[in-house]
């Protein structure tokens, strides 16, 4: 091999100029309902992105109808325009085109990936079920049936459990306690009448963004818009719940019983801060150092160090209020106790000194230069620029995001961290067997068991 | 090198999706599959060896997999948890996964460094034996029990699928056993082992490389061959010989689990991934659960309100396929009976119970899901890794567009006629542990 002699392996090759990222560009339109419209062409395939962000999340709900935001979502194309439950599914399964309507605590982003060749059936499709959805009473007990049934079987998985025992735990009775699809309790109570009133209050034009990218012509998408909702009126305001509690008590050790279990999964949480906070980058990159991250110290400690589990990992929820903080693993019910010691270690250490140069660079880097990939397809697109719009970030947020983060000091994560990723704040849970692990656990705060089933 | 292929036709139009590429040989006969796209200032660097758990002898279940979790662990010039470091640190995604039939080491990462990724590959191809060590091969063993735990034991309906295999295929068969192993197989794996694996199927002529991104192709070879071109080949074992399967008749179990309600798999033998009626064989899973209109969505779930999801898939295995229908019932719904309505669902395929318009659709949502699935680089240096690897031909990414197309009413109910046999049949029932029913 005539090049082999001159290739040295002893150290990594070095970088080359980075071609800098050309974000899409969009084009902004506004129809005269209020209806705002961010749409960029990308011929790359002949594919589109859609996502139509609504103020119909669960924060809009009350809270006696918990639920109600999770079930319309669902209900928006179980008959619409005339058209039965069945006809709307042979409609759309013809197409081809995928319709999704997430809905979470903050807004319902009801999403659709097509081929470009059925963009205005996908359209049609798509006016049908935001403004025309019958909700008729039959449906409506269906749907909400299979939502009930849905509830019950996700208690199955001890991941799920272990979340909403811990934000019931830590966010006490504030909206974010509850999941929010809603729990069995309201969702029965819903019935048409519910949904038809959480439709015509929060399925509005004005404070709604539609958002399309892929092979599409900008001018002519807006006017097919256009001419499909412009006879769609009203105002919504942004939904928005209050502040959770900053007295919320830590919840010490919660130890939910399930028999059986081949393992412990384990939570270490509490309340951890909303988007856009003035802390937000620092914080982001404190988690990037103590759990984000494959790297990161507590996925070290705990898998590439003891072998305890296939992964642990940390988290913010950002949202419009403040979200929680989470460290998620599922270790050997032997490693319990040692895992929670190990995590709130690392906890600690993260709060009381500043991580080194290397580690900082490489929380910043997996963060900044992770960008071009995080734009690479027209669904990825729409979804960080729906970010940007439902948590009302400055327009050029993506442009300067680099510079944001670069601009954070080792100091300022310190600081982040203390406020809000303190040791001394966290509620520590675990679903397991309690027999197996509830006598270990004593060693490590004082134990509070629950049932799996219960509750 | 020997240079092999030239590239198909380009076009944009939504019936004829096609995607540049160059497929080379190295001298030591490594094959590469070079396609550039320079839209975004990104790559995806795509290692697919040719050996998976199928390859795994009796004693060593898991050992393919657990092998790929030790090629993280460092090589020669790489030293111990530096390679995720490496990658994330250059703002990149990475993984690696095992399965079957093949083994595969990828990373996304900004096209600035490209090197750093063929360094990182070339160098746990070529130089990976000085980096293991019985501390890590311990560690990593534990780690992999405790995926095992996680993903499938300490999981609802987690053992359903081992148990499938275990029913389909007889003693011996490569195809009997998940990928993940077994305990007592997993605590048996020395570093002898280690190396006689890697020694037989890590060798640059068992392994296709992608390249996908941005990148100039003729460039990027002369850099692959830089790093990879002095590693030599080395003799691989005969491929082991996968025998179709015994189609003698239904096989039948029953599991227990902690779950509040019973769940149905049925398993049918069915054409793998190279076999010509592959398009065809996936486009009966889409007739049958995908979309609300399809026959287990509509029959089951709607209709008869007697399931509370639906699944049907095919398993793109090298030789003997696998279909998959699976459903979960309602509470209060048994077993059998819920099976009973998925064979009459599935029975309604076959004869003249399709129309033109549900297949047209079907084809419809397989087209829209495959251009889903292409549009990022990762997923295409992925899809053209298996089609060189498993097919043998790395231009099936493109066909696969016309091939779905052609697919025709009268093809699916023939086939449907063919694979739904009860002799191909395997059903597994997973019913609520009775400690779990009286918790009701």
């Amino acid at each position: 091999m005539s090049t082999a002699g001159a290739l040295d392996r002893t150290r990594p090759p070095p970088s080359e100029e980075l071609r800098p990222l050309e974000l899409p560009f969009f084009h902004r339109f506004r129809l005269d309902n209020g209806l705002k419209l961010l749409v960029a062409e990308n011929r790359k395939l002949p594919e589109v992105s859609l996502r139509l962000i609504l103020e119909a999340g669960a924060a809009a709900e009350r809270p006696e109808l918990g639920g109600v935001a999770e079930l319309t979502g669902r209900l928006l194309s179980e008959g619409a325009a005339g058209r039965s439950a069945l006809e709307m599914a042979a409609w759309l399964d013809r197409l081809g085109a995928a319709f999704g309507a997430s809905v979470g605590y903050d807004v319902a982003n009801l999403s659709m990936h097509f081929l470009s060749d059925v963009s205005d059936g996908a359209l049609d499709y798509l006016r049908a079920v935001v403004r025309e959805p019958a909700f008729e009473e039959e449906e409506v007990a269906r749907v909400r049936q299979e939502r009930l049934d849905e509830i019950e079987r996700h208690l199955d998985e001890p991941a799920v459990l272990a979340d909403l025992r811990l934000i019931r735990t830590i966010y006490g009775d504030h909206p974010y306690g509850r999941p929010a699809g809603g729990e069995p309790e309201t969702v029965a109570r819903l019935g048409a009448g519910e949904v038809t009133g959480f439709h015509e209050d929060q399925y509005l034009p004005d404070g709604a963004v539609l958002i399309a990218c892929g092979a599409l012509d900008p001018l002519a998408f807006k006017d097919a818009v256009a001419l499909r909702f412009d006879d769609w009126t009203g105002a919504g305001g942004i939904s928005e719940l209050p502040p959770p509690s900053s007295e919320a008590p830590a919840g010490g050790l919660l130890l939910v019983d399930r028999e059986h279990s081949a393992q412990a999964e384990i939570r270490v949480g509490r309340i951890g801060m909303e988007y856009g906070a003035p802390d937000f980058f620092p914080a982001t990159l404190a988690n990037a150092i103590l759990g984000g991250l494959f790297n990161s110290r507590i996925n070290m400690n705990l898998r590439e160090d003891k072998g305890w589990t296939y992964g642990a990992r940390s988290s913010f929820g950002f949202r419009r209020s403040a979200g929680p903080f989470v460290v998620s693993t599922a270790v050997e019910s032997a490693a319990a106790a040692g895992a929670f010691r190990e995590i709130l270690a690392e906890i600690r250490s993260l709060v009381e000194r500043p991580p080194d140069a290397d580690e900082l660079r490489l929380a910043k880097n997996a963060l900044t230069l992770s960008l071009p990939r995080q734009f690479e397809t027209p669904s990825l697109v729409t979804r960080k620029v729906a970010t940007q719009q439902i948590y009302e970030l400055p327009e050029d947020y993506w442009e300067t995001y680099v510079d944001r983060v670069e601009a954070v000091t080792p100091e300022e994560i310190v600081e982040a961290a203390g406020s809000r990723i303190s040791a001394e704040s966290m509620t520590l849970l675990a679903v397991a067997a309690a027999t197996e692990v509830g006598p270990m656990l004593e060693d490590v705060g004082d134990v509070r068991v629950e049932n799996a089933e219960s509750g | 090198m020997s240079h092999s292929s030239s590239p198909p036709p380009r076009s944009r139009d939504a019936s004829e999706v096609s995607f540049d590429f160059e497929e080379q040989v190295l001298d030591n006969g490594l094959r590469v599959v070079l396609h550039e796209d320079r839209a975004a200032p990104i790559v995806a660097v795509h290692l697919m060896y040719h050996v998976g758990s199928k390859d795994e002898r009796t004693g060593r279940k898991g050992f393919a997999h657990l092998f790929e979790h030790l090629l993280f662990q460092g090589s020669e010039h790489v030293a111990e948890s530096e390679h995720f470091k490496f990658i994330q640190n250059a703002g990149g995604t990475l993984n690696g996964s095992t399965w079957f039939d093949r083994t595969n080491y990828y990373e996304t990462l900004p096209s600035s460094h490209l090197d750093l990724a063929l360094w990182l590959e070339s160098d746990r191809m070529g130089f990976f034996a000085p980096g293991i060590t019985q501390e890590k091969l311990d560690n990593q063993r534990d780690v992999v029990k405790n995926e095992r735990r996680q993903a499938y034991e300490n999981r609802p309906y987690g053992l359903a699928f081992e148990t499938v295999l275990r029913m389909a295929y007889l003693e011996g068969h490569p195809y009997r056993h998940p990928t993940i192993g077994f305990m007592e197989d997993l605590d048996a794996a020395t570093l002898e082992n280690v190396h006689e694996f890697f020694d037989s199927y890590y060798g640059p002529n068992n392994a296709v490389l992608v390249l996908a991104g941005d990148f100039d192709t003729k460039d990027a070879l002369r850099r692959i061959d830089r790093y990879f071109g002095e590693i030599p080949p080395r003799p691989r074992p005969p491929p082991v010989e996968v025998r179709p399967p015994a189609l003698d008749g239904e096989r039948r179990g029953t599991i227990e689990d902690q779950v509040h309600v019973p769940r149905v798999y049925l398993m049918y033998h069915a054409p793998s991934f190279n076999a010509p009626e592959f398009e065809t064989s996936d486009l009966l899973s889409h007739l049958l659960a995908d979309g609300k209109s399809s026959r287990l969505h509509h029959g089951l779930i709607y209709d008869k309100r007697i399931a509370g999801e639906v699944h049907a898939f095919t398993w793109p295995t090298e030789c003997a396929g696998m279909f998959f229908v699976v459903a979960t019932a309602r509470p209060g719904v048994s077993a059998e009976s819920l099976e009973e309505a998925m064979m009459e669902a599935i029975a309604g395929l076959g004869g003249d119970g399709l129309n033109e318009d549900e297949v047209e659709g079907a084809r419809n949502r397989a087209r829209r899901a495959l251009v889903q699935q292409l549009n990022g680089i990762g997923e295409r240096a992925d899809a053209f890794a298996h089609a060189a690897v498993l097919r043998g031909e790395p231009a099936y990414v493109n066909d696969a567009f016309s091939r779905y197309r052609e697919v025709t009413l009268e093809g699916c109910a023939g086939l449907a006629g063919e694979i739904f046999d009860d002799d191909r049949l395997v059903s597994l029932h997973v019913v609520p542990s009775p400690e779990d029913s009286e918790a009701e």
